[in-house]
Order: structure tokens, then sequence, then C-alpha cells
């Protein structure tokens, strides 16, 4: 027999009703100046404890009495394994430094390994259709923006395109066509986009010093062709953003976007390996078609001068930035770390 | 021993009890939400989601069992399957709209057709689902407005915003926060809600003065700190890069949009709270345009050097200062009654409301 006090509400009026709450085997009686009533206790449904906030104890008939005194309602309260360890793990500051630990584990855990591993999964197993489709629509979407019809002559465009049908001759990758387009915005860059479409601009040709230069940066967009980079750092960065905003869904956007500064450096990373796997997929294509490394190292000079002549150190242009550093590159290009990369 | 309310008043003619101020206080504290909210993002980590449906019932059980008014806590009363299962018709909307408008770009049409004309029903069913799901002293709260009633509020009026380019849109906020409070009722016991639409045509004006004011403000100030630089010639060149130029861009902008913002919020919220009557009450609301500035940043700056550890803290704070501003004015003691049209309903409204970031503006 215990005796709790309580206040009662008979789900009707919003009238207040202070009662007392007497246990006794499997019955409980409401007692109060003007309630007097009894259930059966397995009629009756507690809401779980949260904290130490007041918990409800729900009637038959749509009544209902509420008691902030939890140490007594724990007695009685029937909950499940599962809802025990919630309770247990919430009431004690130890378990939640040990959450906030392997929180911190499962996402790094999940960012740096899992939505990797799970992006490749899926870009080898996106059809070569949808991903062609896409990569027309992405070109067709730049052609009205950032790039213009290409203003190389025949003579040179053709001379390129035999360079590059060399390259996938003896790579054996499905990519292309190698487009030319003049964009003044973009500036001298290569870029590749789903499907192995490759874009090549005017300027970069024009800041060559000659064909083989640019088949060293085309080689290297192979690269991220042959491993699939494209579809998969765009998977990455969608599922990314998706873990991110679910896990601070609690809060508005704005704070939830400062929480997530932290994944836009780990974005950059996944880019900066992505381009030393390119690189070195680069080096190894040129030695196969009998193209010397040291043409990759001079037109990553000559990017590098002229982005320095253009923005005074400021912004790299876009082939440098998210790259790995330029002495880094070139030192690969002439085969210190090249020989003994995979 | 017997409650205020069902006190009989005693009869003084000459003196008549003045109303009785009454404002919600939150009984909890940041180290406890604290506790509740890595839990559940833990628990929801490792069942890859599906606990988050548990654990905003713990959250908003939380919350509202440590808000108590004149003495009474609140309860919430979703439940975490309804919420689960319309999770998960939510996500199965958004995967199949997100391979269908890759491979069909023109079924980007009709998803925009059915989003537009679903959307009120989406509204209804998810302020009803809150609303039933909330209860104090033992009753249930309602939003008595059906989704065909909600559907003839909204379209029309949304159709008449879009006619006249946005300059309708005051009046359409004015409209559509009176009928919001208006089909809420707390039992049997409605709410009524009139605001004159000229009142949020000054409110959006003002909120345009402040976001042109202060980009002439901090443009000029911006300029001058740039050209005060370029004389001392100290030699940093890195200051006339894109970059920085770019970095004081939207400082300026979006430091006039967020006052603005801030702004909007606090009146609206006061606006509409004053202007809503219920039987023998009234309510009033008091946000202040700097407070709520000093309360978003101080938030937004927090969550960025914690790495997000200190979001239970800003979600406390926020609520605390809303609670602290708000109260509920007792004109004349009433029991109130429970409707009789309350019965279940589940909670996929509310959820896909939720996924989509529709704000509900409550």
């Amino acid at each position: 027999m215990s005796a709790i006090q309580a206040d009662y509400f008979d789900g009707m009026r919003s009238a207040r009703h202070p009662v007392t709450l007497l246990v006794n085997a499997a019955r409980l009686k409401l007692v109060g100046q003007d309630v007097d009533l009894e259930y059966d206790l397995a009629s009756i449904r507690m809401s779980r404890r949260v904290a130490d906030t007041p918990r409800w104890l729900y009637l038959p008939g749509g009544g209902a009495c509420v008691s902030g005194d939890n140490a007594a309602l724990d007695r009685y309260a029937r909950e499940s394994a599962l809802e025990r360890r919630v309770r247990q793990w919430e009431a004690r500051p130890a378990y939640a430094v040990l959450s906030v630990l392997l929180i911190a584990l499962a996402v790094w855990f999940l960012i740096d390994r899992g939505v990797p591993a799970a992006a490749d999964l899926i870009a080898q197993r996106i059809p070569p259709a949808v991903e062609r489709d896409f990569g027309r629509r992405t070109l067709s979407a730049l052609d009205g923006y950032v790039l213009k019809p290409s203003t190389l002559d025949g003579e040179d465009q053709r001379a390129l395109r035999e360079g590059f049908a060399r390259l996938l001759a003896i790579s054996g990758d499905k990519a292309g066509p190698l487009e030319f387009r003049a964009s003044p915005i973009i500036g001298p860059n290569a870029f590749a986009l789903p499907s192995g479409i490759i874009v090549v601009t005017d300027e970069l040709v024009d800041l060559s010093d000659n064909d083989e230069e640019v088949l060293a940066v085309v080689a290297h967009e192979l690269g991220h062709v042959h491993h699939r980079h494209i579809m998969r750092s765009l998977l990455e960065s969608s599922a990314t953003g998706f873990i991110v905003t679910t896990l601070t869904g609690d809060i508005t956007s704005a704070s939830a976007l400062a929480a997530a500064a932290p994944t836009v450096l780990l974005q950059a990373r996944f880019s900066r390996d992505n381009e030393r796997e390119a690189d070195v997929f680069a080096i190894d294509l040129m030695r196969r078609a009998g193209i010397a490394p040291v043409n990759f190292a001079n037109i990553l000079r000559s990017l590098e001068a002229q982005g320095e002549a253009k923005h005074k150190g400021g912004a790299l242009p876009g082939f440098l930035s998210s790259h790995p550093p330029t002495p880094e590159r070139e030192a690969l290009a002439a085969g210190q770390d090249g020989s003994k990369a995979r | 021993m017997d409650q205020p309310l069902a006190a009989p008043v005693p009869a003084l003619p000459s003196a008549p009890p003045g109303p009785r101020v009454l404002r919600p206080v939150f009984t909890g504290n940041a180290r406890e939400y604290f506790r509740i909210w890595i839990v559940n993002l833990f628990f929801s980590l490792v069942t890859l989601g599906i606990y988050s449906a548990w654990a905003k019932v713990r959250k908003k059980k939380y919350f509202y069992g440590s808000t108590t008014l004149d003495g009474d806590s609140f309860d919430y009363l979703g439940s975490p399957k309804a919420i689960l299962k319309g999770r998960l018709i939510a996500a199965a909307a958004v995967i199949v709209y997100g391979f269908a408008s890759q491979l069909y770009p023109l079924s980007r049409f009709a998803f925009l057709a059915v989003a537009f004309f679903g959307f009120p029903w989406l509204i209804a069913r998810a302020l009803t689902f809150n609303a039933r799901n909330s209860a104090w002293r033992g009753l249930r709260f309602d939003f008595t407005a059906s989704a065909a009633a909600t559907t003839r509020f909204y379209l029309p009026r949304l159709i008449l915003v879009g006619l006249t380019a946005g300059l309708a849109y005051p009046w359409f906020v004015a409209r559509r926060h009176a009928f919001t409070l208006s089909s809420h009722a707390y039992g049997a016991s409605r709410l009524h809600c009139e605001i004159p639409a000229r009142k949020f045509y000054g409110i959006y004006l003002r909120a345009l003065g402040i976001v042109i004011g202060s980009g002439f403000l901090l443009g000029g100030a911006a300029v001058l700190v740039l050209v005060g630089v370029g004389k001392t010639g100290i030699g940093l060149e890195g200051l006339n890069s894109p970059l920085v130029t770019f970095a004081i861009g939207a400082v300026v902008l979006y430091g006039g949009y967020g006052v603005a913002y801030a702004y909007i919020q606090a009146r609206t919220n006061n606006l509409m709270w004053t202007m809503t009557t219920g039987p023998g009450v009234r309510f009033e609301s008091t946000l202040g345009a700097w407070g709520m500035v000093r309360l978003y940043l101080g938030n937004i700056l927090a969550a960025a050097v914690s790495a997000g550890l200190l979001i239970p803290w800003g979600v406390v704070r926020a609520l605390r200062y809303r609670l602290e501003h708000f109260a509920v004015i007792i004109e004349e003691e009433r029991v109130h009654e429970a409707s009789p049209a309350v019965s279940r309903i589940d909670a996929t409204g509310q959820e896909l409301g939720d996924f989509f970031n529709v704000d509900f503006g409550i």
C-alpha cells in the first residue's frame, strides 16, 4: 500500500482535482474531495518517463492523472528492456559523454568509409543510358551559360582528337567524346562530365606549348572517368549533405549550416584524394602512350603562373583549386613518386 | 484545496477582480535536454533513422512536460509509430521525386502540380496532428478546419498573390495567420483572430527599409574600411582579392536580411497573438527584433564553435526567450470543455511537412 499525490482531470472539463493515489495489490484508488474512483492497474496506461517531467496515468473512459512523484511511479512502470536502457542513458552524464564519442566515431566512419563505399557501389550500377543522358544534359546546361563554341581550327582539333583516341585505345576506358569550347569565364581548364564526356577549353589549348601538354590534362580527366569520380562525388556530396541535415535537423537552418561546416572540409579532402588518383592514372597512361610525364609538370606550371598573373595570388583557376599542391604533383610527374604509386 | 478556476468569485460589483496575467514557465534546463538530445541522436544514428520517430516524441514530451501554465504542465500524446509511418511515406515520396525528375524531366511539372494542390492538405493534416496530440489539464487542443476548407482558403489567395506579383503578399500573411489561429481550439473553446492587412504592410515596408538602410550603412562602412586600409599601405594585397570583396558583400547583404528577418518574426508573432482572443482569455506577445537578432546570432555562433554540441543550449535559450515574452491574460475565469469531434489521426501530414521543410508559421 502506497500513497502518491497527484492531480486528476476527467477529460471532459479543464477543472483540476487534487487526489491521492492509493495502490493496493492490482487496484488503483483515486481519492479526493469530490473524487472517488477505482481501477484495475492493468487497465491503466502510464506515460514513459522523460527526465523528471510529470508523468500521466491514462485511465479507462478518457480521464487522466498527473504526478511529479517519479520515484514512486517508477515502481509501477511497465517498461521494456529497451525503454529502460534509453532512460538510463539519458539519466547519466557519463552516457552523454559516451554518446558524443560514439556519434563522432559513427559519423566519421559513415562519411569516411560508408558513404564512399556506398557511392562506389551505386555508381557502378547506374545504367549507362541514364549516365549518358545525365552527361549530355549537363553539357547543354553549361553551353547555355559559361561555354561558347570553340574557335580552334579544325586541324588542331583533329590532332588532339587523334591523341585522345590513342589514349583511349591504351587505357581501354569507355569515354568521350572530346569536346572543345571557348570559355572566357572558366579560363584554361578541362573537365570530365558524367558518362565520360571530356571538355577542353580553347584557353587551355592556347596556354599549352604543344599538344602533348593538353593530352596530359586530358589523361588526368580520363583518370576521373576511369575511377568513376564524377558520379561518385555527386553521390557522396548528396549523401553527406543528407546525413548532416538529418543529424542537425533539430534546429533552425542557419545553425544547422554552421554545424555542417566541418563536412565541407571533408568534401575538399575527398576531392584531393580523387585528384591524386587521377594524377597517378594520368602519369601511368602517358608513359604507356609514349608521352613524357614532364609535359604534365610543364602545363601545371603554366596554369599556376597564369593563375598568379591574373589574380595576384588570390583565387586559383578551376583546374588548380581543390587539387593537391603543384610542387607535389610536379614531383609525381618527375617520377619520384610515380614509379612506386599503384 | 479547490483550484482558483472553480472557486466562486465573491460578488463585489464595485471592484471587479482584475485580469490574471499568466506566463508559461519552462522548468527544464539545457543540461537535461542535452542528455536527451544526444541519446536521441545516438540511437537514431545506430538504427539508421528508425529511432528518430521515438526521439521526436521524447523531445516533445520533455518540452511539453517541462512547460507549465498556471501550475499545470502540457502533455504530448503523439505516437512514435504514426510519426515513423509518416516519415517513411515522406522519404518514399522524396526518392520517387528524385528518380522520376532525373529520368523524366517533364514529370517535374506533374510533381509541381501535385505539390501546389496537395500542400493545403498537408498543412491541415500537420496542424491537426500537432493540435490533437497536445493537451493541457486533460483536454486536447484541436485544429478545426478540414483539409477541404484549408484548400479553399489557400489556393484562391495564393493565385491572387501570384497575379499581383507579390503585392498582395502581406495581405495574404495577415489572412493566413488569422485563419490558422481562428481554426485552433482548446477543447471546444475556439480561438478568434482578426488582423487588419495594413498592419502587415507596415511590417513588410519597415523590413524593406531595414534591408535598404543597413545596406547603405554597412556598405558605406565597408568602403571606408577598404579605403582606409588602402591609404595606410600596410600591403594587405589580399584585401583587394575577389574573395574579400565577396565576403564583405555577403556580410552587408545577409546582415541586413538577418535583421529584417528577426524584425518580421518578432512583429508578426506579437501582432498575431495580441489580435487573438478566446472565451474569457486574450494573449500578449512582446518579442523584440534586437532580442531575436542576439538570440539567432548567439545560437549560430555557439553551434558553429561547438561542432553542434551547444545546439540543445540554443534551443532551450530560444524557448525561454519566447516564453518570457508571452502571456495569457485571463479576463474571466472559465472551465473549458472537451470537443466531441476529436478523434484519432495518423501522422502522415505533419511528417511530410517536416521533411519538405514547409514553414507553418506557428
